[in-house]
């Protein structure tokens, strides 16, 4: 059974088209990463499936529900842009009264637990209008966790953390989904962090689905190339360029022949034009690299 | 593999949605606040207005006097007698009625502040029935209501005591307060769910939501004298309870359907 799946999702926002007939198959136990560009429609289907706003059209089921379901979504857990606390209450009190309304009966022991799992134990005293933006981050994280969710809708949650903080993010998330079967739907825009967790993505432009697939197949169309440095980059670029059809400068400074083809011949090639070269090894393209180029060949 | 879940009724939703809202409301400082204002207020109004009793005032551009008149009894600190109508004076106005508009203050603050923090994100996701927000929003702003009306009335005690105003009961008697008191608790049923309409429809707009309440609440606070006099009735009881239990349940299902219908965030 999927645990979210979106039929036609249509939501305006006066003038607006929000959402075009949005669809989304997220299967049970996935880390799904749901990826766009900003104003493409991630934050509103978030928001639609977690009751916030109300769609215009289409279908949205939890677990085979519908998502307007009441057993259903006491099972979800959010955090979508901030988490919602009260400035002016501790971290402990918010945490608690997230608690009471999700009627945990050991509140006390269920509060500490996901402090810790957080790494927030020691800042339960403090005011959370005095917190850091990384602290509330992970709060909210924490909050979301409360209760045993069997769905976790995050919003941007590693915003504002410091590597270590994504780190434990990383490491909670990956632990809820394959020891706990916790199904997390995750937007960000750090692409590179989204990769080391999601085993499912979803890309979205312009309030419709570009294409959904699995860490596997994504791996599969994540192109490999060629990167090499020689002494003389510039003449180096430009005999590679006349002889493979794309050959692009990297930031770290290598030149990258996208072409099928195999090093030894590059080095026999550039060799045979008299330059020597220094480094060379193969890769494949990340995934913010695989969706910069989908998204330059909707365009 | 089919996912089982838990079966929510809607005794155990509303039940422990009471208990996040009477956590919150009573760990708000604001609800102190009120309640200390509505203690004091009567006493100062009691002391002062028998301190000045007697003092005549002449406007200088007009000549027209004007003799400030001290309450008869502390009672009327609580309401006036049913044959002084809709009266305007000071002392047909400033007495407990004015709790009317304190409790706006205090419901409106209270409902507005999830939608401003953002707790209605955490609230709403896991709750899918408006309709348990919106009746625990309104059985807690009663009972907050209720409570500054009972610590105004403990205020208009103390202020009688300490202006030394008689505690004569004169044509209402014992009963007709009693139950001019009950119907002055009850009638707060009819204006808290005015308050939490306006604030639901003005969500993070606490200052919409109170202009919105004290519009309305004009309107019907000329009304509160006729309905609640000091010389109450077992039929004004009836006729606040019932208005209570009616504007509830509309005003409740329209605030219903204003957040089903309504963007949350």
């Amino acid at each position: 059974m999927n645990a979210v799946e979106i039929k036609g999702l249509t939501k305006n926002f006066g003038p607006k088209q929000a959402l075009q007939g949005l669809n989304m198959t997220v299967p049970q136990g996935a880390i799904y990463g749901f990826i766009g560009e900003n104003g493409s429609g991630k934050s509103t289907t978030e928001k639609i499936v977690c009751g916030l706003i109300h769609p215009d059209g289409g279908s949205v089921k939890l677990f085979g529900r519908d998502y307007t379901d009441a057993d259903v979504r006491a099972k979800v857990g959010v955090l979508i842009e901030a988490p919602g606390c009260f400035p002016n209450y501790s971290v402990w009190n918010n945490m608690m009264l997230q608690a009471a309304n999700l009627r945990i009966s050991n509140a006390e022991q269920e509060v500490v637990k996901v402090l810790k799992m957080v790494r927030m134990e020691g800042a339960a005293g403090n005011k959370y209008k005095n917190c850091s933006l990384g602290m509330k981050q992970r709060i909210g994280i924490a909050m979301a966790l409360l209760g045993n969710p069997v769905l976790l809708v995050l919003d941007e949650p590693i915003n504002g953390l410091d590597a270590d903080g994504m780190r434990i993010m990383r490491e909670v998330l990956t632990d809820l989904a394959q020891n706990h079967g916790v199904t997390i739907v995750i937007s960000s825009h750090i692409l590179g962090e989204l990769e080391k967790i999601a085993t499912h993505y979803g890309i979205v432009r312009g309030g419709k689905m570009l294409c959904e697939m699995t860490a596997q197949e994504l791996e599969a169309s994540c192109r490999t190339y060629t990167a090499l440095q020689t002494k003389d980059m510039n003449r180096t670029k430009m005999l590679l360029g006349c002889k493979f059809s794309r050959v692009e400068e990297d930031e770290a400074g290598y030149i990258r022949v996208y072409d099928m083809v195999q090093p030894e011949d590059i080095v026999t090639y550039l060799y045979e034009n008299g330059i020597l070269v220094s480094e060379i090894k193969t890769d494949k393209i990340s995934l913010e690299e695989y969706y910069i180029d989908l998204m330059k060949e909707g365009r | 593999m089919e996912m089982k879940f838990e079966k929510n009724t809607f005794g155990a939703r509303l039940s422990s949605m009471l208990k996040v809202d009477f956590r919150r409301m009573f760990t708000m400082r604001l609800v102190y606040i009120m309640l200390g204002i509505c203690l004091v207020a009567p006493i100062l109004i009691l002391v002062m207005t028998t301190m000045m009793d007697g003092t005549v005032t002449v406007d200088p551009q007009t000549g027209v006097e004007t003799t400030i008149e001290a309450f008869d009894s502390t009672w009327q600190a609580i309401s006036s007698y049913s044959d002084a109508g809709m009266s305007m004076d000071m002392t047909g106005m400033c007495n407990l009625n004015l709790v009317y508009f304190g409790a706006a203050v205090l419901v409106c603050l209270f409902v507005t502040e999830d939608f401003r923090s953002g707790y209605a994100k955490n609230l709403f996701t896991v709750r899918a029935k408006k309709a348990d927000y919106v009746i625990s929003k309104t059985i807690v702003g009663i009972v907050g209501g209720m409570l500054m009306i009972l610590a105004f009335f403990l205020g208009a005690m103390l202020g009688g005591v300490i202006s030394g105003l008689p505690f004569d009961t004169g044509t209402a008697g014992v009963s007709g307060i009693v139950m001019c008191v009950i119907s002055k608790l009850l009638l707060i049923a009819v204006f808290v769910p005015i308050y939490v309409l306006a604030s639901v429809v003005a969500k993070s707009k606490t200052w919409m939501s109170l202009v919105g309440s004290l519009a309305v609440g004009m309107l019907l606070f000329m009304m509160i004298p006729a309905l609640t006099p000091l010389d109450s009735t077992i039929m004004n009881v009836v006729l606040c309870l019932a208005g209570g239990v009616l504007f509830s349940a509309g005003l409740g299902a329209v605030s219903g359907a204003v957040l089903k219908k309504s963007s949350l965030v």
